[in-house]
């Protein structure tokens, strides 16, 4: 659950394996303050969105101050980033399809791609998606209307670029 | 180029393409890195300082903070000297009427 979330934001084997690890160090070091208020698995998610949100964040400040190290001629180690994501639980013939698709969620407003991707491969419904995001029902069924319109848009300029 | 139909069709399958993923698992061995690192987390209220202080901004920030504070003790006490020795200065000449230019202006009478 935890690692399947991690690697559906992160789309990355590695970075989702170090959150996850995060994840249940954090859980360890944090269980006295769960408060029964919400169910343990709506907690578990909150943390690993949060976590897999800051590892997104960090990687992109990362990639922008090695630039900025660039321009003044620093040497800097070079951030290889895989092109395609190919992930491990899609069988072969859909994984090209997959794959772009994928690359169009990554180009997603952070709420947007949560709330796609826990409900995609996670399979939450929306009522489970509002308590983990602390949100209201309504807004994530909005949040799941513009991210479906904004794959929608890619995809087709994708498909109409390729001729 | 291709028809719109297509497209559409083709955009269509890649968002069904994650309509039958399945789960994924970790790698072998994830439980006994996450104890590794549970372990390797356990240190005191001193490591917990220690880590603390050593973050780059609050080194930095303590050693800038530093600076000013002798700098600023520095500047203080180099003006309070200064004036305390303008006032000697003063209470010197004014006893042996050093600040007297001429005759006329000393107040005391020749023996």
């Amino acid at each position: 659950m935890v690692y399947n979330t991690a690697i559906g934001i992160l789309q990355n084997t590695e970075d989702a394996e170090d959150v996850a690890q995060e994840v249940f160090v954090q859980v360890y070091e944090s269980i006295k303050s769960f408060k029964a208020e919400s169910k343990f698995s709506t907690w578990l998610y909150r943390i690993t969105v949060s976590k897999a949100l800051d590892h997104l964040r960090r990687k992109k400040r990362k990639k922008r101050f090695a630039y900025v190290q660039s321009l003044f001629g620093a040497n800097s180690e070079t951030i290889i980033e895989k092109p395609d994501f190919n992930h491990p639980g899609i069988k072969l013939d859909n994984k090209e399809r997959a794959a772009l698709l994928f690359k169009a969620i990554g180009q997603l407003p952070e709420n947007q791609k949560i709330a796609f991707t826990l409900h995609k491969l996670e399979g939450l419904s929306y009522q489970e998606i509002s308590e983990v995001m602390k949100t209201s029902v309504s807004s994530v069924e909005s949040l799941m209307h513009r991210a479906k319109n904004n794959l929608k848009k890619w995809l087709t300029r994708h498909y109409e670029n390729d001729d | 180029m291709k028809l719109k139909k297509q497209i559409e069709l083709d955009v269509d399958q890649t968002l069904a393409s994650l309509d039958a993923v399945s789960r994924v698992v970790p790698e072998p061995y994830f439980f006994t890195r996450v104890m590794a690192r549970l372990n390797k987390g356990e240190k005191g209220f001193w490591g917990s300082a220690l880590v603390f202080l050593s973050r780059p901004v609050i080194a930095f920030a303590t050693i800038i903070i530093a600076i000013c504070a002798n700098a600023f003790i520095y500047f203080q006490s180099s003006n309070d000297s200064s004036k305390s020795s303008t006032q000697g200065e003063q209470l010197f000449a004014t006893e042996y009427n050093l600040s007297d230019n001429t005759i006329y202006d000393s107040t005391t009478e020749p023996e």
